[in-house]
Parts: structure tokens; C-alpha cells; sequence
């Protein structure tokens, strides 16, 4: 895969930015950094850089308003740095726009790929006839809406359908039980909603290999669900 | 040290105010009507009357005499009262018989008809002037009434607005001295855990902690009143004859709050109306205790609020400052150990080791605090049991496996529970049971559902726990004996995961495992489905 042009990261600590810098080296030719969310405002808007690397411990204002901020700008993936007790800060951060998280102290790696990924699906643009989608063995066509595990047709319900094409779709960012909420049921109110987890398990029983281990929906604890198309 | 508070405004005093208002009550309830002017009045009229009616004797019907004296009674009873309204009957039976009845100037005669009118004539007087007299006392009971309501009212409206709910008890105490017209008057308000603090008194708060009298600890924990006679005797009414102190517990709907007490030189002694007025006044000063209770509550409850604000913004400080260099260390070990450096993994795995302490240190910090909550919504054991596998891989070394027991035909088994917490809990149970397996061994962790509730296992062949130690495994900082010095844990994992199973309602126990190594159950509450 090609080097990202810019990557932008945004951080009070230098120490943190030169440990993403130093994870996000082989990803891009430019990185550039900033220590407040001001800063990083204005380097977003000036730079118009590939991918963010947000932490949401800023000093003058709050993560959620700067990723809010940054959305309106940038058409850029944002990855936002959170710390681990933080569920529903991540959940908010999600709904405001940010299209994945890693925990601090996070792996490098797990950043550096996570990047990959976030970049991979910004510059995939959505083909006009959406090619049909394989993982982990499984087949997701869009168009003829049909599903097959190893060369087998799986039938699935409507709403589960919806679920898998939601994630699917997200191009394995992780969607908030929300977002999965508004996608699948969108003005529909009422006790179906509560009972989304309730259809994953179904989901995962028919698509997965192992439905106790799954690999195609994963679970991102407290936060949302994602489909594992990153790697 | 006592404060001051002025309870005197522009207006005069309310105490001076409202004993003037009883005084009058008093008046209008003890008034009966005798100036001797309107006596002489009515004997006049009734004396013209008869001199009128006897210049027309044997000429008027004895009819119109009886009605003419009747109207002169009632007039005079209704101006005067009872008494001249009887008085002024009882000559009118006299007078008709001897000047109105024929034989003219003698009395009873013998004509049973006469007679009788006579007795109608008393009878009808009598009645009416009682009935009319009655009516009167209750038009005068009526008034006062009134006048003490309005009185209360006012009592009540200024007192309990004079601002600071302390003010307004010291305000009371002022007004009940005033009013009642006794020597001393004090407040202390009391609370059954706390008992005694500071006493009220017109002058003020006394703040210092000095023990009250027994009689009012007796007053306040019997709830009953008590008076202190001049010759020391004790009574259990308030308004024993001699009583020169009173003991009266304040009482409100939760139960007493306070006890006020009343001491004078000479002996207490209330009327009626002072009485009720002092029932009232009773249960306005303990309102004003029971207000000034809660607003002190209240303020109690802001600063907790306020301290688990600053405790929640530390927290969250600390762990910032803690994971920042965690972060750095970490990742720069990471970017050694991918230029080959040998040692870098070790330093990564000691920053994580530091991590999960420093977690698991602020979390036992913040379920001391209570700030814990659980987000209980409904989730699949399927769903915690797939996402404790994939949090655990990272963990599985030296051929190490997780095996599951999962019911994958039945339906999905489903529960009301905190993922989050949840996943927590089974994370470092499975942590745990690998940390005491064997390479190359297995770790079950199963579910099923008994009854209201998802069960689930973590099963290991590990050593154990010893049945001396079971009770004391979850408890914060134990490690029983024989673990491995190395590893690296606080011994607050299984605390923290105990207290996540009962903010969900659930429970966490250790069984051992027949056949040898240990069973950890965490069982939660299962919920039925319908249409789901």
C-alpha cells in the first residue's frame, strides 16, 4: 500500500506524539503534530492531512468538541487516543464523528494497523455497483444480497441482513450500538432495539465458523460492534 | 460560644404582638354581657310595659301579655345574657298571674287552663333564652378562633421566613417566651443517632456540646412530656398544677427532633387558648428543626458531591499522569523490540503489568467511593463468552488454550447485565486460570442457565485454593501463600470482580474442582425473551 501524503497528530504530551510518530512512520510521509486542539484546528485546516491521530486529554477544550470540529472539516478519518475507563467517552467520540479508537498504553502496532486500515477505506471510494465483500470465508454481496460461507448460501433474516450489511458497509470501523440502532431500525422505536445483541448472537451462529470465537463481528466491549475487514 | 441574632425589626416584637392577641382572645371568650345600665334598662321597659298593659287590664287577651313579655325576655337575654333573661322570665310569671289572670292580684289560682299557660309561657322563655345564649357563646367562640388562627399564621409566615432555618428556631424561642410569659425558654434539637448538639435560646445558638438536663434526654427518647412541680414533684402532663419547669418533646411526622422547655419562678399555668397556642407553637419550632435538619443535610450532601467531584477529577488526573509515561514506555519498547532489541519485551511487559495495577488501584479507589454504576442492558452469554476469548489471546502462551461450553442449539442464552463489567469479570477469571495452568493445559469456561440465572465457569487443574483460604480470596490485597511470587498482581483482581458481579445483581463464588484445580462462578441474571 502506498505512504499516506499527511497525518496529523494532536497531543499535549510530546512523549505520546513521538511514540505515534514513531508507530506511524512506515504510514505516511508527512507527519505533523500538535499540542492543543487549537493548534491542531488550524494545522487541519491548513494541512488538510489523510488521517488524525486525536488524544482526547487536550488542555484548552474538549476532545468530543474538537473531533466534532474536525469532522466539519475534514472528510479524513479521525483515530482518537482515549484512555481505558472511558467507555462512554468513546461511544460519544464515535457518534461525533471519530472512526475508530485505541486504548493508551496502546500497542504500535495495533496503531499502525488500525491506520492502515482507516486509510485503506478513505481511499476506497464507494464503487457505483459495490463489489461483493469476502472475510474470514464468508461472502456478502450488496447488490443480490446474499450471503455464502464456503460456496453455501445462508439465509438470513431482514434485520440480520441489515446488521451484517451495516457493518460490512462501515468498512470495519467500529459503529456504536447507536449508530447500528439508527442504521438497521432508523425511526422505529420500541423494544426491538434492546434486542440488537440478541441478534448478533443469532447472526454470528449462522456466518461464523466458531459463533463462541467469532472473527467476522467482533465485539468492542461497552462501545459497538465492527466487521473485521480491516487486515 | 454563643451567636446573636437580632430578632427585633421595625414592626413591634411579634411575642409582645401575639400576647396582646391572646389577651383579647381571653376577653372575647370569658365575656358576659352585665353593666348594670343595660339591666336597668330592660327592668324599665319591662315595667313600662306592664304599667301599659295593666292600664288596659281585663281589656287586653292574656295572649298579647305572654307575647309582649316573651319579646322583653328574649331582647334582654340577647343584649345581656342568661341571667337577665331568666330574671326577667321569671317575674314576667309572676306579674302575668297576679296582674294579668282573673282572679286579678292573687297567685295560682286554681283553673288548670291558666296554669298551663303560665308553664308554656317559663318554658318557652327558659329555652329560648338558653338556646339564644348558647348561639351567642358559640359566635364568641367563633371569633376567637379566628383571631387565633390569624395569629398562628402570622406566627408561622414570619417565623419560618426570617431567612436561615437557625434564625427562625431563635426567633421562635423568642416568641414563645414572649407570649407565653415565662422566665426561660429553650430549644435543643435532637436527633436519636446523634443526640444533643447545641441549645436555643432568645439570645441566640449555643453551639458548644454541653449535655442537657436528664429530663429532656427523658422527654426526647420516651417522646412524652413532663413537668417539674415547685415542690419537685415529676408529672407526665403538661400542665400539672405547681409546674415551674416543662419538658416537651417536638415532635413531627419521622419522630422527635427536638425538646423545648419552659421554666418559670412561679408556676406555669396556661388557659385554654395559651394552651393550644402552645401546641402550636410546639409544632412549629419542631418544623423549624426538622427544616433546619435538612437544610443541613442538604448542604452535607453538596459537599460530598463536591468531594467526590474533586476525587472523580483526581482520579482521572492520576490516571492520565500514570498512562502518559506507561504509553511512551510501551510504545518505545515496542519500536526496540522491532529493531531486534532481546530486552524490550520484558520492559513491555512490565509496563503492562504496571498498567493493570495502576488500573485495578483506581478502580478500588473509585468503588470506595461508590462511583461504580452498572449499565444493565440485555446481552447474550454468547456474545461475553466470545469476547473474553478474543481479550484473552494475548495471554494463551506455551500452548495454552481456552476450551468453551457453549449450548450452540438452544437458543442464545440471554441476561441483563453490564457487558462491560461483565467481560471484566470473566477476563481475569480466565487471566487467572491460565496464569495457574500448566503449559500445553486448558482453561473451560462454560455458561448455562439455572433457573433466573446465566452461570458462568472458569474452570483450571491448577493447584487450588486451600479450604482455609477460600473466604479470604476475594478480599482486597490477599494473595494466598503458595502463589508465585512473580506474579506480578496486587491481589485486587478478585475483589474488584466480586464487587462488578454485585453492582449487577449478581454473585461470584470459588468451588473447587473435582479432580483437582479451582472453579470460579459468576452468576448473573438471566432474562426470558418474548418475540425476540
Amino acid at each position: 500500500m502506498d505512504k499516506a501524503a499527511s497525518i496529523l497528530i494532536i497531543d499535549d504530551e510530546p512523549q505520546i506524539r513521538s511514540a505515534v510518530r514513531n508507530a506511524l512512520r512506515e504510514v505516511a510521509d508527512h507527519i505533523g503534530e500538535a499540542a492543543t486542539g487549537a493548534e491542531g484546528l488550524n494545522a487541519a485546516a491548513a494541512e488538510r492531512p489523510e488521517l488524525v491521530v486525536l488524544d482526547l486529554g487536550l488542555p484548552d477544550s474538549a476532545g468530543v468538541d474538537v473531533c466534532r470540529e474536525l469532522r466539519r472539516l475534514l472528510a479524513s478519518p479521525i483515530i482518537v487516543l482515549s484512555a481505558r475507563h472511558s467507555e462512554d467517552e468513546k461511544v460519544l467520540l464515535l457518534n461525533a464523528g471519530a472512526d475508530d479508537y485505541v486504548t493508551k498504553p496502546f500497542s504500535v502496532l495495533e496503531l499502525a494497523a488500525r491506520a492502515r486500515a482507516q486509510l485503506r477505506r478513505a481511499r476506497t471510494a464507494a464503487p457505483a455497483t459495490p463489489a461483493p465483500i469476502t472475510l474470514h470465508g464468508l461472502t456478502v454481496d450488496p447488490v443480490t444480497r446474499r450471503v455464502d460461507r464456503d460456496g453455501r448460501q445462508i439465509h438470513l433474516t431482514p434485520i440480520e441482513w441489515q446488521i451484517l450489511s451495516t457493518l460490512v458497509s462501515a468498512g470495519g470501523r467500529t459503529l456504536t450500538h447507536q449508530q447500528i440502532f439508527d442504521a438497521v431500525w432508523s425511526r422505529q422505536f420500541g423494544s426491538p432495539q434492546q434486542y440488537l445483541r440478541v441478534h448478533i448472537t443469532n447472526l454470528r451462529r449462522k456466518i461464523e465458523n466458531d459463533p463462541a470465537s467469532p472473527r467476522i463481528v467482533i465485539t468492542e466491549p461497552g462501545v459497538g460492534y465492527r466487521a473485521d475487514v480491516m487486515r | 460560644m454563643t451567636s446573636t441574632i437580632s430578632t427585633h425589626s421595625g414592626t413591634p416584637p411579634l411575642g409582645g404582638r401575639l400576647r396582646r392577641v391572646l389577651h383579647r382572645v381571653d376577653e372575647i371568650r370569658l365575656h358576659v354581657s352585665r353593666p348594670a345600665l343595660v339591666w336597668l334598662f330592660w327592668i324599665v321597659i319591662l315595667a313600662a310595659a306592664t304599667l301599659a298593659m295593666f292600664s288596659v287590664q281585663g281589656r287586653i287577651e292574656q295572649a298579647h301579655v305572654v307575647l309582649i313579655y316573651l319579646l322583653i325576655v328574649l331582647g334582654a337575654s340577647a343584649s345581656a345574657g342568661r341571667a337577665l333573661g331568666f330574671a326577667l322570665a321569671f317575674v314576667a310569671f309572676f306579674l302575668i298571674d297576679y296582674l294579668f289572670q282573673q282572679p286579678y292580684y292573687d297567685f295560682f289560682n286554681d283553673k288548670p287552663l291558666d296554669f298551663f299557660v303560665l308553664v308554656a309561657f317559663l318554658t318557652t322563655a327558659i329555652v329560648a333564652t338558653q338556646l339564644l345564649a348558647r348561639a351567642q357563646e358559640q359566635a364568641r367562640e367563633a371569633r376567637a378562633r379566628a383571631i387565633e388562627v390569624t395569629s398562628l399564621s402570622q406566627l408561622a409566615s414570619e417565623t419560618l421566613n426570617v431567612g436561615r432555618a437557625e434564625d427562625a428556631l431563635v426567633k421562635m424561642v423568642d416568641v414563645i417566651q414572649s407570649t407565653l410569659g415565662v422566665a426561660s425558654c429553650t430549644i435543643w434539637p435532637w436527633m436519636p443517632d446523634r443526640g444533643f448538639g447545641e441549645s436555643i435560646t432568645r439570645d441566640g445558638i449555643d453551639v458548644r456540646r454541653r449535655d442537657p438536663d436528664t429530663l429532656v434526654h427523658r422527654a426526647a427518647e420516651r417522646g412524652e412530656p413532663l413537668s417539674l412541680a415547685v415542690n419537685g414533684a415529676l408529672g407526665a402532663e403538661a400542665a400539672a398544677p405547681g409546674t415551674r419547669e416543662l419538658f416537651l418533646p417536638l415532635g413531627v411526622k419521622t419522630g422527635v427532633v427536638g425538646v423545648l422547655v419552659l421554666s418559670d419562678d412561679k408556676p406555669i399555668v396556661f388557659n385554654p387558648p395559651k394552651q393550644r397556642f402552645l401546641a402550636a407553637l410546639t409544632y412549629y419550632a419542631a418544623l423549624g428543626i426538622e427544616r433546619a435538619q435538612l437544610v443541613r443535610e442538604a448542604e452535607h450532601a453538596a459537599a460530598l458531591r463536591e468531594a467526590d467531584k474533586m476525587k472523580d477529577n483526581l482520579l482521572a488526573s492520576v490516571s492520565h499522569d500514570l498512562r502518559t509515561p506507561l504509553t511512551t514506555i510501551k510504545a518505545l519498547a515496542q519500536t526496540a523490540a522491532l529493531r531486534g532489541d532481546t530486552a524490550a519485551a520484558a520492559i513491555e511487559e512490565q509496563a503492562d503489568r504496571l498498567t493493570r495495577f495502576v488500573g485495578d488501584l483506581l478502580d478500588l479507589s473509585r468503588m470506595k467511593g461508590d462511583a461504580f454504576r452498572a449499565a444493565l442492558d440485555i446481552n447474550t452469554a454468547e456474545d461475553l463468552i466470545g469476547a473474553a476469548q478474543r481479550q484473552a489471546q494475548g495471554l494463551l502462551s506455551e500452548g495454552r488454550t481456552i476450551r468453551t461450553v457453549v449450548d450452540l442449539e438452544s437458543p442464545a442464552l440471554v441476561g441483563r447485565f453490564d457487558f462491560t463489567h461483565a467481560l471484566r469479570i470473566v477476563g481475569n477469571l480466565l487471566e487467572n486460570a491460565l496464569r495457574y495452568t500448566k503449559p500445553g493445559g486448558s482453561v473451560e469456561l462454560g455458561v448455562r442457565r439455572d433457573g433466573d440465572w446465566l452461570v458462568f465457569t472458569v474452570a483450571d487443574r491448577g493447584p487450588g485454593i486451600p479450604a482455609t483460604e477460600t473466604d479470604r480470596i476475594f478480599e482486597a490485597f490477599n494473595r494466598h501463600a503458595d502463589a508465585t511470587p512473580d506474579v506480578g498482581r496486587a491481589g485486587l483482581g478478585l475483589s474488584i470482580a466480586r464487587r462488578l458481579a454485585e453492582i449487577q445483581q449478581g454473585s461470584l463464588v470459588y468451588e473447587p474442582r473435582p479432580g483437582g484445580g479451582s472453579v470460579f462462578v459468576l452468576r448473573l441474571p438471566a432474562v426470558d425473551l418474548e418475540g425476540a
